[in-house]
């Protein structure tokens, strides 16, 4: 299991409905970009720490570990904001602004994954996926979307076998031996898929399989205590933000 | 490289989005009938799309001794056609998002529009086009592939662009930019993941031609007449 999503599954709000933690969550998310970075995200950012490190109980360093990811990506897509092409100082010279967008960018975008982060590990995939029907989504591409995410496990521990394996065999001991390790890796994926599929269906078929892949679901229900809750805080973070962009320089 | 979460701003994020959904509903659409005429392609393609996902989570080794990941939209859509890939490619993207905080829910449309429809769609098209001037199945699945790659990154080159563009030139410099930096790493990947993928086809055409076959990669071998009449005068 990746740790994300193991972290989900031991999470303190497990038991509540995905509803709950996606108006908070996500809510949190599209306050981060729709607010003034300064002082908006600012505040988007830490409250979300706030709530992931308090009340939903993520571990300070599970979350690190999850976080470094989207911020070195947000990192190197901002220094690009730090210099222009073209302009009286040469072909390539420090933008004016480039610091200030560098920055906001920076405050957007990590103040943003954090609410994504929110849902993520507190929602397990198995409890929001079956739901989604209801929202909508076709209930064909949920089975095909649960089908991909229990395999995903099986077939990342297939690779991470394979991977020992073809080190054993000094498989990783030079460049041409690494490209063979890696096609070989990628065939036997395809392979080991397919062939899991077919013994699966063959197992669906021995127990009357109709065409649709029935699961088990935690019973929860939507909170409005805590659902108004969240939007109570959302409403507040805009309503501070508005205040204090007035006062502040 | 997928667009991280909050990366675009919001008119961007949603105008994306809007680009993406007829590609996306096109493709639940093909999808959902696939599935009502064949029940049992449900596990097939749920067995592709963590096939789709665990190929982008490969470590490929680059030309220039960095290492990436390769986006596996150019075999995908070889193997699963491009309708069927938007569907899974959509499904991957939100599986990164949420389970390796890779990419994001606000930049999902973005990420889909580059990923999931243009990567694929050019790479099928380069893929189909040799292969109708009966250029050998390899080579086709090469250009299939670099193509894939690389006009994945050129889109979101021209995503991130169009949502900062340069103080100085606009869009023009903006996309020089983005595109000069992409242009060092992809290029070397984008010829990296298309010989991974020739190898990796190479593998599969000798392991699972059956599979192969069943999905048009392959064509049926025609039986021979006397096999044909054979099987007549046994039966």
């Amino acid at each position: 299991m990746l740790p994300i999503d193991a972290a989900a599954h031991s999470s303190r709000w497990r038991r509540r409905h995905p509803v709950d933690k996606a108006v908070l969550g996500l809510g949190l998310t599209v306050l981060a970009i729709s607010l003034p970075p300064w002082p908006g995200a600012a505040l988007v950012l830490v409250t979300s720490l706030a709530v992931l490190l308090g009340p939903a109980g993520v571990p300070a360093r599970r979350l690190w570990r999850a976080y470094r990811v989207p911020l070195g990506f947000c990192v190197t897509g901002a220094l690009t904001l730090l210099v222009q092409v073209g302009g009286p100082d040469g072909f390539v010279s420090l933008a004016d602004e480039g610091p200030l967008r560098a920055g906001e960018l920076l405050l957007r975008t990590s103040a943003a994954s954090l609410g994504v982060l929110l849902f993520a590990f507190t929602t397990p995939m198995s409890d929001l996926l079956p739901r989604l029907v209801k929202a909508g989504v076709p209930a064909p591409v949920v089975d095909v979307a649960l089908v991909t995410y229990r395999m995903s496990f099986l077939l990342l521990d297939s690779v991470r076998r394979i991977r020992q394996a073809q080190a054993a065999r000094l498989g990783h001991t030079s460049r041409a031996a690494e490209w063979r390790s890696l096609a070989g890796l990628g065939a036997t994926a395809f392979v080991r898929a397919f062939d899991r599929a077919t013994r699966l269906q063959a197992g669906l078929a021995g127990r009357g399989y109709d065409g649709t892949l029935r699961v088990l679901v935690p019973e929860a229900r939507v909170s409005v205590r805590f659902t108004a809750a969240s939007c109570g805080l959302l409403a507040a973070l805009a309503a501070l933000t508005l205040v204090l962009e007035r006062a502040l320089p | 490289m997928h667009i991280a979460e909050g990366f675009l701003p919001p008119a961007h994020a949603v105008a994306w989005g809007v680009a993406s959904a007829p590609f996306v509903v096109h493709g639940v659409r093909s999808l959902t009938r696939e599935v009502k005429e064949h029940p049992e392609s449900t596990l097939l393609l749920g067995a592709s799309g963590a096939f789709t996902f665990v190929l982008s989570a490969l470590k490929l080794p680059s030309v220039t001794g960095s290492c990436s990941h390769p986006t596996g939209t150019g075999l995908g859509a070889i193997l699963f056609r491009p309708p069927i890939m938007v569907v899974l490619g959509t499904i991957t993207l939100l599986f990164q998002a949420l389970l390796l905080a890779h990419g994001g829910l606000t930049t999902l449309g973005a990420n889909v529009f580059s990923m999931a429809i243009v990567g694929p769609w050019a790479g099928y098209a380069i893929y189909k086009l040799l292969r109708r001037f009966d250029v050998p199945l390899m080579v086709a699945v090469f250009f299939g592939a670099f193509l894939a790659d690389l006009s994945t990154y050129c889109v979101t080159s021209v995503q991130l662009a169009l949502a900062f563009p340069d103080p100085s030139s606009g869009f023009l410099g903006a996309l020089g930019k983005f595109g000069s930096i992409f242009a060092v790493t992809q290029i070397p990947l984008a010829v990296s993941e298309g010989l991974l993928t020739v190898l990796v086809m190479r593998l599969l055409v000798q392991s699972s031609k059956g599979e192969l076959t069943r999905l048009g990669v392959l064509l049926a071998k025609k039986q021979s007449r006397t096999e044909t009449e054979t099987e007549a005068v046994a039966r």
